[in-house]
């Protein structure tokens, strides 16, 4: 009896094993989740490097807000304003929703701003990592237009007229200026046009290039590995003597022999 | 620093981290989680502490600023630009430079130069060196843009708006100005007045009316009069305006479409104005000749 209820255990097994199996067989996603997830990090990453996943959670509650204040915000002159106000005021948790997506911006900037500092105290821009600094600008860049294209769409005094200096001051560039400024405002004067412009920059085309280079920037991470902090002691990548055991804590695996670096000249 | 060497250094990192490094999972992972649920918790409680603070009104500020200002108006001029405070210190830069043909160096200029750099750090410094204390050079310009960026951030956050008292300044600007007698002048010598349909005897109260509608249309929201103003974004002082001696054709065409008259304007068309009001201020601003 034993040995035919493991038999039916292991067709269970495989059966339910089964869509996971097909699925990594066409298109690789489970050996690339194990890729992402187990794979190693030097042994002294620590706080200062969550400042980029940091960045990350704050953009992903820009997004699910985002998506809820889509589905309530109205992009027409006419209507923009109220339904500002009646998501603010009315709108059960609306206010959450605003404000999380309102200060959530700020906290986003902020983060990128801190990330960007450790990567370069750090000396992390460094072979062969080159090329991710340079997506790192662009992301932060496409978020800074982000902020910008926001910033018009609750359509108050405040919004309507920081955006009319922020076109004026785009066309001011040579050669492209005046063109970027006739595509942002969409008419003679802001109106209706510009509004909608700017809400389809803000949740279509400026967050997809951003969902894009954030992939591929952490994908450039995963394959390239995070920098140990370059004062380390057991810097991943120098050459290294021999130390006595250290004692580990609860979030770095205790190890039998611990090295440090070589005095380096 | 040669590209083997490079590889070399890559290589023993990759061997390091194989060797002894610690998992992603769980390890790496705890610090990210913990670090993002306090993101996750600050963004509520900011969003909480803004709205709970702040009322139903529009304008109506708490801690964290107004839920909202009145509702956009193209007509209503009286404005203060004001971005996001992760544009002021981009804002600010605006303000340093005085003279109009300068401020293109503000907007573009130095962002794009910043820009660039920034961009081309990486292919700079190709030292394998990593430690800041041995980076005089990046430590030095750490020190520099993080001091630069706070002080703009804060001088631009800090700057003073609009015009307390303007209104009450006018008629010493009238009498100190010699407003009236120079706008007799002007409305007698100006080949447009007739077409204009302005006579020298309505002197008086153009030149009243145009003082008031600077005060009341936030021209001085950017623009200087006798020490007067915010001076933002650039804008010239508007104290001896007239002794350019442009024209009220001029001034009126200027005010109703800013950049065709003067390149690189970043002011915000006033067309919105009555042709009446685009004269007083033009005439205001043509009288206008210092002391």
């Amino acid at each position: 009896m034993a040995r035919s209820k493991s038999a039916r255990q292991q067709q269970l097994e495989e059966l339910a094993l089964a869509p996971v199996e097909w699925l990594d067989e066409r298109s690789g996603v489970v050996q690339g989740s194990k890729w992402f997830l187990f794979r190693k990090v030097p042994r002294d990453v620590s706080w200062a490097q969550t400042l980029g996943s940091a960045t990350l959670t704050a953009f992903i509650v820009q997004l699910v807000t985002g998506v809820v204040l889509a589905m309530y915000y109205k992009p027409d002159p006419a209507a923009a304003y109220d339904s500002i106000l009646a998501i603010t005021n009315d709108l059960t948790w609306g206010w959450l929703a605003r404000g999380m997506h309102r200060w959530g911006a700020s906290v986003f900037i902020i983060l990128l701003f801190f990330h960007m500092g450790r990567v370069f105290i750090y000396g992390a821009y460094k072979y062969p990592r080159e090329l991710n600094w340079l997506v790192g600008v662009i992301i932060l860049l496409l978020s800074l237009a982000e902020g910008f294209t926001g910033y018009l769409l609750p359509w108050d005094q405040t919004a309507y007229w920081a955006t009319v200096v922020g076109i004026n001051i785009n066309a001011t560039a040579p050669i492209a200026g005046p063109f970027i400024a006739d595509f942002l405002k969409g008419g003679a004067e802001i109106g209706g046009e510009t509004l909608a412009r700017f809400y389809s920059l803000h949740m279509l085309l400026i967050p997809g290039g951003l969902i894009a280079l954030i992939t591929l920037h952490m994908y450039l991470v995963t394959r390239l590995g995070v920098a140990s902090p370059p004062w380390s002691k057991e810097a991943a990548g120098r050459e290294r003597v021999e130390v006595e055991t250290r004692k580990r804590g609860l979030v770095e695996p205790r190890r039998r022999k611990s090295v440090s670096r070589k005095d380096q000249t | 620093m040669s590209t083997k060497e490079q590889r070399d250094d890559f290589t023993r990192y990759k061997r390091d981290v194989k060797k002894e490094g610690k998992r992603f999972f769980p390890y790496a992972v705890f610090h990210d989680t913990v670090m993002s649920l306090f993101v996750v918790a600050v963004i509520i409680g900011l969003a909480a502490l803004w709205f709970f603070t702040s009322g139903e009104e529009a304008g109506d500020a708490g801690i964290l600023g107004p839920r909202y200002q009145s509702e956009a108006d193209p007509a209503a001029i009286q404005f203060v630009p004001r971005p996001d405070w992760y544009f002021f210190f981009l804002f600010y830069l605006l303000r340093i430079f005085k003279w109009p043909e300068s401020v293109i160096l503000g907007t573009i200029g130095i962002p794009t130069i910043a820009l660039i750099l920034l961009m081309v750090v990486p292919f700079i410094d190709r030292r394998r060196e990593r430690r800041l204390l041995r980076r005089p050079v990046a430590m030095v310009a750490s020190v520099l843009v993080i001091a630069s960026l706070g002080i703009l951030t804060y001088k631009g956050a800090t700057a003073k708006e609009g015009a307390a008292g303007a209104e009450d300044a006018i008629p010493e600007w009238i009498v100190d100005g010699n407003l009236v007698e120079n706008a007799e002048v002007v409305l007698s010598t100006d080949p447009d007045a007739a077409a204009l349909d302005a006579d020298p005897g309505d002197a008086e109260t153009l030149i009243e009316e145009g003082a008031e509608l600077l005060v009341q249309a936030g021209c001085l929201n950017c623009h200087v009069y006798r020490n007067v103003g915010a001076q933002n974004l650039g804008a010239p002082d508007l104290t001896e305006e007239g002794s350019r001696e442009r024209g009220l054709e001029w001034q009126i065409g200027h005010l109703k479409d800013p950049p065709a008259f003067s390149g690189g304007s970043l002011m915000p068309s006033f067309a919105t104005l009555t042709d009446d009001q685009l004269l007083s201020l033009a005439v205001f601003l043509e009288s206008s000749r210092g002391n």
